[in-house]
């Protein structure tokens, strides 16, 4: 496994970045750029481990914003109501995000095509609707507020200019990112890109293919429930908003502009658009304006750049392997 | 059940069904002809009850409401038409089209949301009724308006029906749904065609957002909630089939008004998406679909 991991240009990448990031707190102490770096870690998580299901797996899946999202509440909700540590807040919140997202998978995993992109949407429309008419729980429209925060014996992580959450959060990422690298090169994580390349064929040689996309979801669905609780314990709000059309583009983009079927390229357009998109929210009157620049990047990436980032910044060696790494597609195509 | 309150749910569901039956059939169309699902249709509906408030009495132009009406389905129609070329058209016969435009039309939604919002502001807008005053139907007092969209939807949807039939460009449309190849090598304008059934769709989508403007406040957020009642719709009635969404939309109107009466507004969406769940296990292709392509 460490030899396989090793062997490609990716690790070498991955340790650049994290000694970057590792570095940053010490050549800035900007509670600005902490906090849009804390965002940087948890938007990453979410675009990281939606592509294991869009681009790895091929199942159209529009219910990862909301599997991030319940994250956010579930452990809002347990913490602040529940009364329990938000660290168990946080652990427990995502595993019953995996919980729903098994329930969800269970139709889900049997369908074709479009029929899968209209059920996962509408559970995150009525994901929505639910936390918004469950107003004596949830807060409502107003949203969740005064959610406890993490603490560790000795140390209050409000101290520090956000020192604490900075490396909390860069640990969630990297700890995420490498989780799911060993999922995807897995034997399991083969079979999941063989059902997505030629179902028929895998289904052929015995792979279960219900099975399979179902632990996919699930897997998935528990890494960005836990980033939906770091957000939850991080800001201390839990809003509506996390389920909106304007955060799924946003980190639909990152998956797109970073590049479908890598784990690293999502990570990146996560740095790029997070802090492009709260850069241009300082500008007078693009507060709105920008969601819409965040959509039309995400058009222009499709149009134009299909292999996203990566693809530009790390040229693969030879061409099979570039074959082996898809654009956008999935596992029926009409 | 009294009798009175089966008529007052009878009413209300019909007059859900109609909105529901309009929208659901512009999709529908889209799907049937082009092969791909608009997610921009509620933003298009919300589109048209701004455009058609800003012609209108109430706002800056003092056109009539009927004159505004069809003013602001032309105008969304042309958005249509650009949306299909911009979003659309540049993804033919690309491999995963489907997910493609799903995901092109997504980003429409926020661009045409946003973009609403910067334009008219988070404050709502009142729409001028086309038809002012009461009926009364089955013993139950409904504003003329609702009465009005029960009346318009199986006319409009007649109507389309009959242009897909009888006219030669309704004809075209469905053959091209059929098979594009055989349509092309026949001499059929595929890529016209395919912008007219936008066009066309985005048209319904524009009278389906003014129709309930007028009952509702026209708020930025006007198309979202319609547009999910939409996707469960479609999901029961099969996607590729006009005559089973057009049932199955009347149906989930009535069965959403009964819900709403019984458990009341809070708790339907959620039971309505667990019959729904329940429908797909057991016929994935939906209740009265046929095997998607």
């Amino acid at each position: 496994m460490i030899a396989r991991l090793l062997s490609s240009r990716g690790p070498i990448v991955a340790i650049l970045l994290l000694a970057v990031a590792l570095a940053l707190p010490f050549l800035s102490d900007s509670t600005y750029l902490r906090h849009l770096m804390i965002l940087v870690f948890i938007y990453g998580i979410v675009a990281a481990s939606w592509d294991v299901t869009l681009g790895y797996t091929g199942i159209f899946n529009f219910a990862h914003t909301a599997f991030f999202g319940l994250g956010v509440y579930a452990t809002g909700l347990l913490a602040k109501l529940g009364g329990l540590d938000p660290w168990a807040s946080m652990l427990l919140g995502s595993v019953l995000v995996a919980g729903i997202a098994a329930l969800v998978a269970w139709p889900v995993v049997r369908l074709q095509g479009i029929y899968v992109v209209l059920v996962t949407f509408a559970f995150s429309q009525l994901a929505l609707q639910f936390v918004i008419s469950q107003s004596d729980l949830t807060g409502g429209t107003q949203g969740l507020v005064r959610i406890p925060t993490i603490q560790l014996p000795g140390y209050n992580f409000l101290r520090d200019y956000k020192l604490g959450y900075y490396y909390v959060g860069l640990a969630l990422l990297g700890l995420s990112v490498l989780g799911l690298q060993i999922l995807v090169r897995s034997d399991f994580g083969l079979s999941l890109r063989a059902l997505r390349d030629n179902e028929d064929y895998a289904r052929a040689r015995g792979i279960p293919v219900a099975r399979q996309r179902l632990k996919a979801l699930v897997a998935s669905a528990f890494v960005a429930g836990l980033a939906g609780g770091f957000y939850a314990v991080y800001l201390r709000v839990a809003s509506p908003e996390v389920f909106s059309f304007a955060t799924t583009s946003l980190i639909l983009s990152m998956v797109l502009v970073g590049g479908v079927g890598t784990l690293w390229g999502p990570v990146l357009a996560a740095v790029v658009l997070t802090l492009g998109s709260e850069a241009l929210a300082n500008v007078r009157g693009l507060d709105e304006g920008r969601h819409m620049l965040v959509a039309v990047a995400m058009i222009l990436a499709l149009r134009f750049l299909p292999g996203g980032l990566i693809s530009a910044l790390l040229p693969r060696r030879g061409a099979p392997d570039r074959a082996a790494r898809p654009t956008v597609q999935g596992p029926t195509t009409p | 059940m009294t009798l009175d309150a089966l008529a007052t749910v009878l009413v209300s569901g019909l007059v859900m069904g109609s909105v529901y039956a309009l929208m659901a059939s512009g999709l529908s169309l889209v799907w049937s002809t082009l092969g791909i699902f608009n997610f921009a249709h509620g933003a298009l509906m919300t589109l048209g009850a701004y455009l058609a408030w800003t012609l209108a009495g109430s706002g800056v132009l003092g056109l009539p409401p009927w004159i505004a009406m069809l003013v602001a389905v032309a105008l969304v129609a042309a958005v249509g038409v650009l949306l299909e070329r911009l979003l659309i058209r540049p993804f033919y016969g690309h491999r995963a089209m489907l997910l493609v435009t799903v995901m092109t039309t997504l980003a429409a939604t926020v661009f045409l949301s946003k973009g609403i919002q910067l334009v008219w502001g988070p404050r709502l807008k009142e729409l001028p009724a086309l038809a002012p005053g009461n009926v009364s139907i089955l013993g139950t007092s409904i504003s003329a308006q609702e009465a009005l969209i029960v009346g318009v939807a199986p006319i409009v949807l007649g109507a389309l029906w009959a242009f897909l039939r009888f006219s030669s460009t309704g004809r075209g449309i469905r053959a091209v749904g059929q098979n594009p190849q055989a349509a092309q090598l026949i001499g059929i304008d595929v890529p016209r065609l395919f912008a007219i059934a936008f066009a066309l769709a985005a048209a319904l989508a524009a009278l389906t957002g003014i129709l309930i403007g007028s009952v509702r406040l026209v708020t930025p957020s006007l198309g979202d909630e319609p547009l999910i009642k939409a996707l469960i719709i479609v999901i029961f009635g099969g996607l590729g089939s006009m005559a089973g969404t057009i049932w199955a939309a009347y149906l989930i109107g009535l069965a959403e008004a009964l819900l709403v009466f019984t458990i009341g507004i809070y708790w339907a969406p959620s039971t309505l998406f667990l019959l729904l769940i329940l429908v797909l296990v057991l016929r994935p292709q939906g209740l009265m679909g046929k095997v998607v392509r």
